[in-house]
């Protein structure tokens, strides 16, 4: 197995490698070469993980790796250490593959940008971390890569940092997320704290082992446990954008595509998901932790995807439906109770969910991004409709996408979120808690169909309609940047107004750049579940070689666990009927929408202003602390500063009364060494 | 009368001697040739290369062969251990060094002997760490002092200068007096002057028994008396007066050398005596704690140093404006972080590069930081545009951006930023006083404490220096050009600085740290903490 050691590291490295080339060349040299790097970069980690992932899968177990001391101080060493197991080979495939694909796709989408290196080193970075974070073998190390990629997803959110919303939706992302970062450290500092010393402090294993011996022996607080669990849940929390800290997600939809695609849909976000699961050792110890954490995860579920009902704009339905499906992935997590022997079933549920959607979700936000690419940076779905004439194979792999996460049978998303709620289900068997989150799951799954369909309707079907800009962008070719230029070039048009025929030509398909790697994806959005799904090479796999020789004895019991054909009937049904109500509503009979929105105000405004919770906490939590802002300032300002000054001049003050000692006489010193010895040894002595 | 076993000790001593006979025979040539002829290269580059010789004889022996026998740890005067063989190739770096350093300040007529008197320090400071007895320690602390008198008065003709070398002369000789004074009641204790009989015989005892009661007020003079001759050299308060005013009066390269060198001989020095770095072969009983030979108040005593010389260090550098007076208080500040390291030492016994590996390691990075400095002062300093006060170096980022920068990174390292020695260093030392548990740890919280605020006094003037590098604007722009030695000499110290401040340096400097500092004899670390 040292066979694996010897290529583990340079998977986070060689992305690493690839941003310090781009941020050291690109803007000089490589210019409108900069993907070259990072493209190299991922493709060969990519390969290298396909190659740790069949390692892994002919291994028995989990190899860790130890690449040398990081820092010792005190009581704790922690050490670059990194761990090889069915887990970490999953997520290093998907991340390095989709980021692959979608650092491809990059190069037609973000072409001729001003940017364009920058981009590439963001990304590539970002990989470097996403990789790091799931390979390392010890909460700091995790820690750092955490806190790395929240970095680059700041600095990718705020890309176009001249455009004021992306500059705050950049600082609103860095600063929620922050908000649960700051719990999950404080979890990580009691960890330390309980289980800190000594070599190989905070790694995983050793972590895990000791929390469960302390418990058995009763020297370890259960109740600490608790706090430990609902503190790291805070940070994935953060990270995951769930209920109440999911405001950052739909803003940070301010940056390019390819970065929604890749960081807030397929990657980043589920790195919470990735922390819980990790992390489920001590979480199935905690009942009430797996409780809050099914909680926020079927409530994040539900309010996002009633959002989403009424969002018109495409990647904010996105969006939303991404924080619906981590609702669904935590909630998978929350379903793994001991006492009825779901740990590793609802475990690998969420895993599978979280692998599969990573697929169809990143496939949904390239092709929106192939749509905005064509429309000139519109993204609004009441401006355009009917596009399938103009871009057949953006609107078939959107279908793909959209077929996927609505779980309809066969693709990916049917098989994973079925497992979900079939874990739900089990839970509820034993408890009404769990019964009504299960009710919610399937009500969601419905919910889920109609708006994702809503939006492919109401993008792809009806009269073609293209808004003005998109001919601007046909005649000026500016990329994907919001110029204004690009404005200004389609005002000099004399009229351009929509139903023009001839302009339809000028709106093009994306070049095939973009193309393939929707393709791609599709395929994947497609098949990945009815290969894994039904055969459980996906399950058996995680079995293996991450649950069997990681989880103690007692989590591992399998259950009995059936899903009937009822659950089936159920799931399928309730997508099916979604999928419908969306094709009456805005195929059929496109005025029923309108009429309902008209019927039910109070509803419909609800759902679009979004609860209205980011003007609750504009209210409760921004108003009142830039007050309190303002009085600091004040404060700050007479009496910090004057205590500041008064401290900084006290050393000195206190310097000059020692100065007259230094009188440069000999004698005087040799006295004062004299007198000073003297003193000392008679405090000796005495004491 | 020496018995058979010493002569044939003292007969196998001679190859491991090698590089000391080296630097002596090249201090003989250089004195007796500089009569012949003068001659700026040509004796800076002879004393180069008998350095670089030395160094390279030391690389060969790095491990000599160890001693046969218990007869032989307790009879040999020298012994070359792990400690030895760091500070030999400490001081022998430290030589090389400072002859590029003073390569052209020095006037060619008095080079020749200016070298020599390097190369007998280098042999003496080398010697102090590698001396077993008390008679061949206070022999190689005279071989440091002495040729250093010399070397201080060589610029006879600079009233200043005259005054400063007269100044730490007197001071000087009074603190041999102390430490001789010292020595000769540990003799009187122990019966021999053997100091790994005298660590036998004092580790013998159990803490707390009747025996070691006996000797309790004897071992305590000796040790203020050591304590205070040895906190001379390394101008630990209130034995520190004489620093700020040699240093300014001297020569650049001068006060350089007596900012780190008799840092060096007299870290050794009290490592060695006061136990807390033991020959293989000692016994020591169970529970005694390694560094309280002599007393179980040194790490009071040393606390007290520590604290006292890192606030007074850093609150009189706070108003200096001469360069050279500021680099010697903040010299008093950093034996003070140093002493901290030291008196956590008995309660850490090299876990977690706390202790002795911390304080060898800040030896080291404070070397690399305060030389670097000095090589700056001497490179750039001309008697019409000379770098005398914070204020000279003005406008030095535009013209010596290079320079500046280095400056700028040496700063950095003593103020304690990361990814420098200087920040790893602190580090070491504080945490490890932090790590320190049971009844003291209280007291030891509070030392790093005061350290964390005296390292934040100490930001404020080295910023000092940075801000004016670059903020301020020259009236007139310092023209010196960088000499090539002063800029190896300046490389050297870079190196380290980072070198030793970022893996995988680190990781080989604090390794070398902990084969220096191993853990006592047959006591591990879980069993001396179980023994608190």
């Amino acid at each position: 197995m040292s066979d694996v050691a010897s290529y583990l590291w340079l998977i986070p490295t060689l992305p690493l490698l690839g941003a310090a080339v781009i941020a050291a060349l690109g803007p000089t040299m490589l210019r409108e070469r900069s993907h070259l790097p990072c493209i190299g970069a991922a493709a060969a980690s990519c390969l290298l993980s396909l190659l740790a992932l069949l390692a892994v899968r002919a291994s028995d177990g989990v190899t860790t790796v130890i690449y040398g001391p990081w820092f010792e101080a005190g009581n704790v060493a922690v050490y670059y250490s990194m761990r090889a197991d069915g887990l970490t080979a999953i997520m290093l495939v998907m991340i390095t593959f989709i980021g692959a694909l979608i650092a491809t796709y990059s190069i037609g989408y973000m072409h001729r940008d001003p940017g364009y290196p920058r981009f590439f080193a963001s990304f590539s970075l970002f990989l470097a971390f996403m990789t790091g974070l799931v390979l390392a073998n010890n909460f700091i190390l995790l820690y750092a890569c955490w806190e790395g990629v929240g970095l680059c997803s700041y600095l990718l959110i705020g890309f176009w940092f001249a455009k004021p919303a992306a500059a705050a939706a950049a600082r609103k992302a860095f600063l929620v997320t922050r908000i649960g970062d700051v719990g999950m450290f404080i979890g990580i500092l009691l960890l330390w704290y309980y289980f800190g010393h000594g070599t190989r402090s905070l790694e995983y294993d050793r972590v895990f082992d000791l929390a469960r011996e302390g418990l058995a022996r009763g020297s370890f607080d259960p109740y600490v446990l608790l706090m430990i669990c609902l503190l790291l849940l805070a940070g994935a929390v953060g990270k995951s954008a769930q209920f109440p800290l999911h405001v950052w997600l739909p803003d940070a939809m301010e940056g390019p595509s390819p970065v929604s695609a890749l960081i807030h849909a397929a990657t980043m976000v589920t790195a919470g998901v990735y922390l819980v699961a990790r992390c489920t050792p001590l979480f199935a110890l905690a009942p009430l932790a797996q409780e809050t954490v099914a909680v926020l995860g079927a409530s994040t579920m539900l309010l996002a995807a009633l959002i989403a009902l009424t969002q018109t704009d495409l990647k904010r339905v996105l969006a939303y439906s991404t924080l619906s499906q981590l609702g669904y992935m935590f909630l998978g997590l929350g379903c793994g109770l001991r006492e009825q022997n779901l740990v590793t079933f609802a475990v690998f549920a969420a895993i599978f969910h979280l692998f599969t959607h990573a697929f169809f979700k990143a496939l949904l936000f390239l092709s929106a991004g192939s749509v905005m690419h064509a429309m000139g940076n519109v993204i609004d779905m009441r401006r355009f409709s009917g596009l399938r004439q103009v871009l057949p194979t953006t609107h078939w792999t959107f279908f793909c996408g959209a077929f996927a996460l609505a779980g309809l049978p066969p693709m990916s998303g049917f098989w994973s979120k079925d497992e979900i709620i079939a874990a739900a289900y089990f839970a509820g068997q034993h408890s009404s808690l769990y019964q009504i989150l299960f009710a919610m799951a399937v009500l969601t799954a419905g919910l889920t169909s109609f708006y994702t369909f809503r939006a492919y309707f109401m993008t792809f079907w009806g009269e073609l309609k293209v808004p003005p800009e998109a001919y601007a962008h046909a005649h000026g070719g500016r990329g994907a940047e919001p110029a204004p230029a690009a404005h200004a070039h389609a005002a000099e048009q004399p009229t351009p107004h929509q139903a023009e025929p001839h302009s339809h030509d000028q709106v093009h398909e994306s070049p095939p750049v973009m193309t393939v790697p929707l393709m791609v994806l599709a395929i994947g959005a497609v098949f990945v579940g009815l290969v894994l799904g039904p055969t459980h090479l996906f399950q058996h796999f995680l079995d293996d070689h991450w649950m069997k020789p990681v989880f103690a004895e007692q989590l591992l019991r399998p259950g009995e666990h059936h899903a009937g054909f009822f659950l089936l009937a159920l799931t399928i049904g309730v997508a099916v009927g979604g999928t419908l109500l969306a094709y009456w509503m805005y195929v059929l009979k496109p005025a029923v929408a309108a009429e309902l929105a008209r019927r039910a105000p109070a509803v419909y405004e609800l759902s679009r202003n979004r609860f209205y919770i980011d003007e609750l906490y504009d209210f409760f939590v921004i108003k009142p602390l830039t007050a309190l802002a303002h009085l600091l300032r004040v404060l700050d300002f007479y009496l910090v500063d004057g205590l500041v000054n008064l401290a900084g001049n006290l050393p000195g003050f206190l310097g000059t009364f020692l100065r007259p000692v230094q009188n440069g006489l000999v004698q005087f010193y040799a006295l004062l060494m004299i007198l000073g010895m003297t003193g000392i040894m008679v405090a000796v002595l005495l004491r | 009368m020496m018995s058979e076993a010493q002569i044939s000790a003292l007969t196998g001593l001679y190859p491991l001697l090698i590089p000391e006979m080296l630097l002596v025979i090249g201090a003989c040539v250089l004195f007796l040739g500089g009569t012949y002829r003068a001659g700026r290269n040509r004796w800076s580059g002879f004393a180069l290369a008998t350095l670089i010789v030395c160094a390279l004889v030391l690389l060969v022996q790095i491990q000599p062969p160890r001693l046969t026998g218990l007869t032989g740890l307790f009879t040999t005067p020298l012994l070359f251990d792990p400690l030895a063989q760091l500070t030999r190739m400490l001081a022998v770096v430290s030589g090389i060094v400072f002859v590029l350093l003073s390569w052209h300040e020095l006037p060619p007529r008095q080079t020749a002997d200016h070298h020599a008197c390097l190369l007998l320090i280098v042999a003496g400071t080398g010697l102090v760490g590698a001396a077993n007895d008390l008679v061949s320690m206070f022999v190689a602390l005279e071989l440091v002092s002495i040729p250093t008198y010399i070397l201080l008065y060589l610029p006879r003709h600079d009233e200043a200068a005259q005054e400063a070398a007269l100044k730490y002369f007197m001071l000087s000789i009074l603190s041999s007096a102390l430490t001789l004074f010292g020595f000769s009641y540990l003799f009187g204790l122990a019966g021999t002057t053997n100091i790994a009989g005298i660590l036998q015989v004092l580790y013998r005892h159990h803490a707390g028994s009747a025996e070691l009661a006996t000797t309790a007020a004897m071992a305590q003079i000796a040790l203020v008396m050591i304590v205070s001759g040895l906190g001379f050299r390394i101008t630990a308060v209130p034995f520190h007066f004489y620093a700020p005013d040699v240093y300014q009066g001297t020569s650049t390269s001068g006060a350089a050398l007596l900012a780190y060198i008799p840092k060096i001989a007299g870290f050794a020095a009290l490592l060695r005596v006061l136990g807390f770095v033991i020959p293989d072969g000692v016994v020591v009983v169970r529970g005694r704690l390694l560094g309280m030979a002599l007393s179980d108040q040194v790490p009071i005593l040393l606390w007290f140093l520590a604290v006292v010389s890192m606030s007074l260090g850093n609150l009189l550098a706070l108003l200096q404006d001469n360069l050279k007076r500021l680099l010697a208080y903040s010299s008093v500040a950093h034996a003070g972080y140093m002493l901290v390291a030291l008196a956590s030492a008995p309660y850490l016994a090299g876990q977690n590069n706390g202790g002795v590996i911390a304080l060898l390691y800040y030896l080291i990075a404070y070397g690399a930081m305060t030389v670097g400095l000095f090589a700056v002062i001497v490179m750039l300093h001309t008697p019409e545009r000379p770098i005398e006060t914070v204020d000279d170096l003005a406008g030095l980022s535009r013209s010596h951006p290079g320079v500046a920068l280095a400056v700028a990174i040496l700063c950095f390292s003593l103020i304690g930023i990361p990814l420098t020695a200087g920040f790893t260093g602190k580090l070491f030392v504080f945490f490890g006083a932090m790590s320190v548990s049971g009844s003291l740890g209280t007291l030891y919280t509070v030392l790093a404490l005061i350290g964390f605020l005296n390292a934040g006094i100490g930001g404020w003037y080295y910023l000092r220096i940075v801000a004016v590098m670059y903020l301020r604007t020259a009236v007139k722009p310092v023209e010196a050009q960088p000499t090539r030695p002063g800029l190896a000499a300046l490389a050297v110290c870079l190196v380290v600085t980072i070198g030793a401040g970022v893996p995988p340096g680190l990781n080989y400097v604090v390794d070398s740290m902990r084969r220096t500092a191993p853990a006592p004899l047959g006591l591990s670390i879980e069993r001396l903490q179980a023994q608190r």
